[in-house]
């Protein structure tokens, strides 16, 4: 018996999991057996909608797990930082010159700072950073009520990279040569102090934030109803315009980030110190450099998943929370693939909705069903679906 | 680091090596800090003595720090000496907590009954949430914890809120022990008031009303001395039931001082025999009672935490944490340890979450939520993983900060702050300072002494125990 077992572990192992499959979906099968098939329709497809944009969060983790290993618990909380501040410039009609002058002062200091204060010194590096300064400003500022669009996406990036460059300088650089466990815990620190930040800075009242409206009436956009398939689906399945606005972005961010990733030069130089940090600092390479560039961008991208999020359901502190039910993305499709976040962010977002329809009242979508899934990818497949798996040496 | 010893004392024996007091010195400052700590509330200002010196807020106090570090030391056997990462020790402290509140409630376990058993249910769900320790390990265990703190709050939250009230909170009967002096019984009839006193807080009335035959009845007008029906806050009240859903006994315990009344009334066409037996029992329901339980709980449990890595379960602990692959290849177990370790903290845990439970009389799952998890894990840090004071010093150190420290910062960031920033409302200063302070004390730590102030201690006793020298 033992004997047989250990022969046909493989086979046995993957006979089991199609039976834990099959009995799951004939769960699912029958619960769903009551809904009518337009229910299911539009369920799938705003799963999908969902899915990108935690895809677009996935991505940033993955990012920076890539680059140095550290897995970012804040990464929710930079996304509040980044809606938060898009919020400001978006809604407010006057933006303060002082508020705006600080923060690209702060901004190109950390960015030009990066390797050392005295490259501040050096060369013609004041007048970029005092050209920089005053280039930020006016996009921030210039133009009144009409150029909001401009001064939001403008504040968002400055803000979203002081944040991302402040928690490398301050927070995680300080710990090179420390085990990696204490820079995961540093990250939950961070998280607690963006909290409250946050907190303090914008309250913890659901804030309004009207960027898929409709040009014409000026008001949210009506959902679109799929008429056409009515006999088929017997229903009408409705899908909100605000999610499928923000699954095209999420979408366009992720491409962008792939070319960016691809084919510029800093791409390859994050692609080689992902590879490996020695050796890339070895043929010349800043590895500090390209660090603080990856937690910038993936700041970024966080902030671009906050707004997208913040705009499709609405801004509130909460928003941290999706982080956290990214992070089972990130486990099923992989801490090192970018793909991997996208295919992930999709299957939890599919997962999430259809666990809200089979009961809405008890939160089985968002707080249970995204980290059943993430037990079972932790049993099943620790490495994820296109993960690298890990060899070990003593 | 090693033992340091005096001038003078050099180890001679295996025994004197491995004791954890080498010197009567030692051993007598130990005692005298436990009885310094037993005589605390004897000195405050409501207790038997009268002496007044201690503000009675600092009873409480202390006893709310060790119960917290009952639970981080639980942390600490499974973070600092096995090497585990856990984000969900928050749940396992409200499993301990709604187990032994519901154990009191619904199927009238006694809190010393509740207090084993509900630590044991912990530690067999720890061990549930242990199993992916077979396959992952390291920062993919942290996941599988932090599934573990959203899944058991939403199955206390949802399917068993029968049982936990759900969001609402739940009250837990106090402590007692006994009853053990009956003095009288009664026949009630219908309608009939009966009398019960309250005097002592220490030693309290159990009124327990017996009824046999019940058909349909209802209980009311529970008066307390000024006359006003009670809600059942004042009094604790508990309530066992037949199988066909009738209630057969009521005890109730009055803890506050005064003189009750309660009346039992049969419904139209109902009818009851009814006994009332009066007796005396020794209770818990104060802070200074619930004091000598937690404190000297929480010294012996401390006392075990360190005593587990002299033994060889703690050794293997410690290979596990400092190299698995070499443990195993040196022939450790290492899932059988890691999910000892992960039962331990769990049991740990277990414990910490009851004696909330008891100590508050009143349970809510927004005490378990991640916050709390991140919190526990800080502490640890902040105070030493992997040493056994570790959980001590970082409790009472961020349980200074949030007494002392920020009460006094929060004013003073409440007037310049939106003096500084006109888009501040000083109304969210006030919850939102407790994360910053916390985050900032543990970047602080994590930055400049990853090893924490309990590492600093011990080098401060080795430079103490060599003075004047150096080495």
């Amino acid at each position: 018996m033992t004997e047989f077992i250990n022969r046909n572990r493989r086979h046995l192992t993957w006979a089991l999991y199609a039976l834990v499959a099959v009995l799951i979906l004939l769960f699912v099968g029958d619960q769903l057996a009551g809904k009518r098939a337009a229910r299911v329709v539009q369920t799938l497809i705003s799963g999908v909608l969902v899915g990108g944009v935690y895809g677009l969060v996935a991505l940033g983790i993955v990012v920076i797990n890539k680059a140095s290993g550290v897995f970012n618990f804040a990464h929710g909380w930079m996304m509040v930082v980044g809606g938060m501040i898009f919020w400001s410039f978006f809604t407010v009609s006057e933006i303060s010159v002082p508020g705006a002058l600080l923060l690209s002062t702060a901004t190109m200091l950390m960015i030009m700072s990066t390797v050392s204060w005295r490259t501040l010194r050096e060369g013609r590096n004041p007048l970029i950073t005092v050209g920089g300064i005053v280039l930020l400003t006016a996009l921030m500022t210039v133009g009144g009520i009409e150029f909001q669009w401009l001064h939001a996406l403008a504040g968002t990036f400055a803000g979203a990279i002081l944040t991302g460059l402040a928690v490398e300088r301050f927070a995680i650089r300080p710990l090179i040569g420390q085990p990696l466990f204490t820079a995961v815990l540093m990250t939950l620190a961070v998280a607690e102090v963006l909290h409250g930040v946050t907190q303090i800075a914008w309250g913890t009242v659901e804030l309004n934030l009207p960027i898929f409206v409709d040009p014409h009436t000026n008001s949210r956009f009506r959902p679109i109803r799929l008429d056409a398939f009515r006999d088929l689906l017997d229903g009408v399945a409705i899908v909100r315009v605000e999610l499928i606005i923000a699954f095209v972005l999420a979408i366009i961010a992720f491409a962008g980030f792939i070319v960016f990733f691809r084919y510029t030069s800093v791409g390859l130089a994050m692609r080689a110190t992902s590879e490996d940090q020695q050796l890339a600092q070895s043929v010349g390479l800043r590895v500090r450099v390209i660090l603080a560039i990856t937690w910038a961008v993936a700041a970024f991208l966080a902030s671009i998943a906050g707004v997208l999020q913040g705009g499709a359901v609405g801004l509130s502190l909460n928003i941290s929370y999706v982080a956290l039910r990214v992070f089972p993305a990130v486990l099923l499709g992989g801490l090192e693939s970018i793909a991997g976040a996208l295919i992930g962010g999709i299957i939890i977002g599919i997962v999430e909705q259809f666990g809200t329809l089979l009961n809405s009242s008890e939160q089985v979508g968002t707080n249970l069903a995204p980290y059943l899934v993430l037990m079972l990818v932790l049993i099943i497949r620790p490495d994820g679906l296109f993960g690298e798996k890990r060899i070990e040496r003593i | 680091m090693a033992n340091i010893h005096p001038a003078g004392v050099f180890d001679t024996t295996y025994e004197q090596d491995m004791s954890v007091d080498r010197t009567a010195r030692d051993k007598l400052w130990k005692n005298l800090a436990f009885v310094a700590l037993l005589l605390v509330p004897l000195a405050s200002v409501s207790g038997p003595l009268e002496l007044g010196w201690i503000s009675d807020q600092y009873v409480g106090l202390i006893a709310r720090i060790s119960i917290f570090v009952i639970a981080v030391q639980g942390l600490n056997i499974l973070v600092g000496y096995t090497g585990q990462i856990s984000l969900g020790h928050a749940a396992f402290m409200a499993i301990g907590a709604y187990g032994s509140a519901i154990m009191a409630r619904e199927l009238g376990f006694s809190f010393w009954t509740a207090l084993p058993a509900s630590a044991l249910l912990t530690g067999a769900i720890g061990l549930l949430f242990g199993l992916p320790s077979l396959r992952v390990k390291g920062f993919y265990l942290a996941m599988a914890t932090l599934a573990a703190q959203f899944i058991i709050p939403w199955v206390l939250r949802y399917p068993l809120e029968d049982l936990t009230g759900g969001p609402r909170p739940l009250s837990v009967p106090a402590p007692i022990i006994g009853p053990f002096v009956a003095y009288a019984d009664d026949e009630l009839t219908d309608g009939e008031p009966f009398a019960f006193q309250a005097g002592d807080p220490y030693f309290v009335d159990v009124i327990s009303l017996e009824l046999t035959d019940a058909t349909a009845y209802t209980v009311v007008e529970l008066v307390n001395p000024a006359g006003d029906v009670l809600p059942y806050g004042d009094v604790s009240m508990t309530v066992s039931r037949d199988s066909a859903g009738n209630i057969t006994r009521l005890t109730y315990i009055a803890s506050k001082a005064g003189e009750y009344q309660a009346v039992v009334r049969a419904e139209a066409g109902g009818s009851f025999k009814a006994v009332v037996r009066r007796s005396k029992a020794l209770s818990f329901a104060t802070d200074i009672a619930m004091y000598y339980i937690i404190v000297p709980l929480a010294v012996l449990l401390m006392f075990l935490a360190r005593n587990i890595i002299r033994t060889r379960t703690g050794r293997a602990f410690v290979s596990v944490r400092d190299n698995d692959l070499a443990a195993e290849l040196l022939g450790i177990n290492v899932f059988g340890y890691k999910l000892r370790a992960f039962f331990l903290s769990a049991v740990y845990a277990g414990i910490a979450g009851c004696l909330l439970a008891f100590e508050r009389n009143s349970l809510s799952l927004y005490a378990f939520e991640l916050d709390i998890s991140i919190e526990m894990l800080a502490m640890l840090i902040i105070g030493g993983a992997g040493f056994p004071l570790g959980a001590m010093f970082g409790v009472t150190f961020i349980r200074i900060l949030q007494e002392a420290f920020i009460p006094f910062l929060r004013p003073w960031l409440a007037d310049f702050l939106p003096q500084l920033f006109p888009f501040v409302d000083a109304v969210n200063i006030t919850s939102a300072i407790n994360p910053i302070v916390f985050g900032g004390a543990l970047i602080i730590f994590l930055a400049l002494e990853p090893r924490g102030i309990a590492h600093r201690w011990e080098v401060l006793k080795a430079a103490w125990k060599l003075r004047p020298y150096a080495y």
